[in-house]
């Protein structure tokens, strides 16, 4: 019998090639950058329920969780003091949102600024409890902020993104990155989030495949890198409806419809000690809260698409459809949040659910999406 | 560039095992090793903690630059031989409590959320060393730690810093003492150069987030007679509060001082 022995070259090479594996595997950078497109992560509920058979729509959702915190004064939106909540704190929220969807049963909902291992949520997983405590039974997440640390303010290890929850299985889903923010240096883009769109197709037996896109544009950006988010993400909607798609499309525009009467909330979401609008002020305007010269920017939306909550009917009765505010313990003051389709909404079917106000910063919106039958 | 960074350093682990013998290890590279500094001489890193021999049994050392935030000093003393291997004891304090609330601050460079104070916090370390020849020419240390933090109140478990390296550094101050083993080998390569392998675990006394363990590699060039560019690898794994996690980051000291 031969034995053979290992030479000691070869066991240098050995090493060597364990070290560069071990290398590579664990060289996480301290914030994630994105590629253009990417891959979403997959969730699927330990025990798969029934979907039911549609006749000819579907409720769908959108809705800002605020990563379930409610309306706690956070410090980035609320003028808050803090920056990290407990397990205690966050627990009770998350179990209302849950309830909330529990009540409302969205057959398809999209998340924004759903936690799933960070920080500042004592690293509660948002999505997988959603799923573990509803009737869903697939999800598809991307991360929008994901870094190992951020050194600003105690964030700490953030992942944060959006989501798509579905009775029915999603396939193709992918995380298109939005342009970055153009009015930040770069130290501060790095470790600050990156706008995007999870994007993913639903079949429903019967009915012909859908892509759905969530999207959550910027909300502080100063200058045009807000319209550039809308532009792409219209360009989007526009290839697939140009294929001859259809699309249920919606999320957090942080912009208010065209035709608003207020476009300007610096007073209202001004902070103590801060001032505005005075002379001598710099800035002007508060970051995030002047939408005077964006406000039409949504238009191109508007003409060529379905919004669930029609135009004309916003603009007579705004108050009902306001789905935002900064302050806690007021009631909403704005809209940001919207659905859209290339196809058809159960006329008049959609609900802004504005008694959830205790339960986000922002509240959900809803409506009846129309399916089509497949030939 | 990062693969033939490895490679030179395996290279130089596996050949140091068979170079002749230099004093180089125990003159250059004794830190973290049983042997002290010798008397009347110095040496510090930009890092790594300022050592000066007070007698051939007794040296003093501090971390020089987190002084004026992390007040900090130790004591080593030798006890001795027994066989091939030389027998050393350290005892050090630190009050991180200063840096830990600058760090809790609002805006850039808060690596702490403002929402916490910190109060007095007094980190007590004793550590065992025992360093021996092996191969001829290289020195193997063992190293036990044992370090307890006294706290002068609560301190909120979610003001932690949950970074590779830092984390498991600090995890007593918060809860729990912290038992650390260690092994390393320091050998000379060639006249200027000295290679340093080392593995650490970090056993934390408390029920989670207690398991940390840390591979080290170093190069030690001499550039000059006073002056030494260690530069390495640290590659670390821990249970951390958000999962478990591998990390791999570069480590990077200038020493300097009489004994070069």
């Amino acid at each position: 019998m031969m034995i053979r022995v290992i030479s000691p070259k070869n066991i240098l090479r050995i090493l060597a090639g364990l070290s560069i594996l071990i290398f590579m595997s664990s060289c996480e950078p301290l914030a994630t950058g994105f590629d253009d497109t990417e891959d979403a992560t997959m969730y699927q509920a330990s025990s798969l329920r029934q979907a039911p058979q549609p006749d000819s729509a579907i409720l769908v959702m959108t809705w800002n969780i605020r990563f379930a915190i409610g309306r706690s004064p956070w410090f980035g939106d609320a003028c808050g003091n803090n920056t990290v909540f407990t397990k205690e704190e966050v627990m009770p929220h998350l179990d209302s949102i849950v309830q909330a969807i529990n009540m409302t049963k969205p057959d398809i909902l999209m998340l924004q600024e759903c936690d799933v291992a960070s920080q500042r949520t004592a690293y509660i997983n948002d999505l997988q409890y959603i799923i573990d405590n509803t009737y869903f039974n697939y999800a598809a997440y991307v991360p929008e902020w994901k870094a190992q640390y951020i050194p600003s303010d105690g964030l700490g290890r953030m992942d944060m993104g959006q989501v798509i929850l579905s009775r029915w299985s999603i396939r193709d889903s992918k995380r298109i990155n939005l342009v970055t923010r153009g009015d930040q240096s770069g130290l501060v883009n790095y470790f600050y989030l990156h706008s995007c769109i999870i994007t993913g197709k639903i079949k429903i037996p019967g009915f012909e495949e859908f892509s759905v896109l969530n999207i959550h544009a910027s909300a502080f950006a100063t200058d045009d890198t807000k319209k550039k988010h809308y532009e792409e993400f219209k360009s989007m909607l526009d290839k697939i409806d140009a294929e001859g798609g259809y699309f249920l499309a919606g999320g957090d525009l942080n912009e208010l419809p065209p035709g608003s009467d207020s476009t300007d909330y610096c007073f209202e979401d001004m902070c103590p000690g801060e001032s505005f609008h005075q002379p001598g002020d710099d800035p002007q305007h508060k970051d995030g809260s002047n939408y005077t010269p964006e406000i039409t920017w949504l238009q191109p939306l508007y003409d060529d698409y379905v919004c669930a909550v029609p135009l004309d009917r916003y603009q007579h009765n705004q108050q009902a459809y306001f789905t935002h505010t900064t302050r806690p313990g007021h009631f909403w003051d704005r809209t940001l949040d919207y659905l859209f389709t290339n196809y058809r909404w159960v006329e008049n079917s959609d609900i802004t659910h504005q008694y959830l106000l205790k339960y986000s910063d922002h509240a959900p919106v809803s409506a009846m999406f129309v399916l089509k039958k497949e030939n | 560039m990062k693969k033939t960074a490895l490679l030179i350093l395996l290279l130089a682990s596996i050949t140091s095992l068979v170079s002749a013998q230099s004093p180089f290890v125990t003159k250059y590279m004794s830190f973290n090793t049983a042997y002290l500094m010798p008397a009347k001489k110095w040496e510090s890193g930009i890092r790594q903690p300022f050592r000066i021999g007070l007698s051939q049994k007794t040296e003093l050392f501090s971390t020089v630059l987190a002084l004026p935030l992390t007040p900090n000093a130790g004591i080593k003393f030798a006890w001795g031989e027994k066989g091939s291997f030389r027998f050393a004891t350290a005892h050090s304090l630190s009050v991180p409590s200063p840096v830990m609330n600058i760090l809790s601050r609002e805006d850039i460079g808060g690596f702490i959320s403002p929402e916490y104070t910190f109060p007095f916090i007094l980190s007590v370390n004793n550590s065992v060393l025992a360093s021996g020849p092996v191969c001829d020419s290289a020195l193997l240390t063992f190293k036990a730690d044992f370090l307890f933090a006294i706290r002068g109140g609560d301190i909120d478990p979610q003001s932690t810093i949950d970074l590779p390296v830092i984390y498991p550094r600090m995890a007593h101050y918060y809860k729990g003492s912290s038992v650390r083993l260690s092994a390393n080998i320091k050998a000379p390569v060639m006249k200027k150069l000295g290679v340093e392998e080392g593995f650490q675990l970090f056993l934390i006394t408390r029920n989670e987030n207690n398991f940390f363990a840390e591979n080290t590699g170093y190069l030690y060039w001499k550039m000059s007679k006073k002056m030494l560019l260690k530069a390495g690898y640290n590659l670390s794994y821990g249970v951390y509060p958000f999962g478990n996690h591998w990390q791999l980051w570069p480590s990077l000291d200038l020493l300097f001082g009489t004994s070069k």
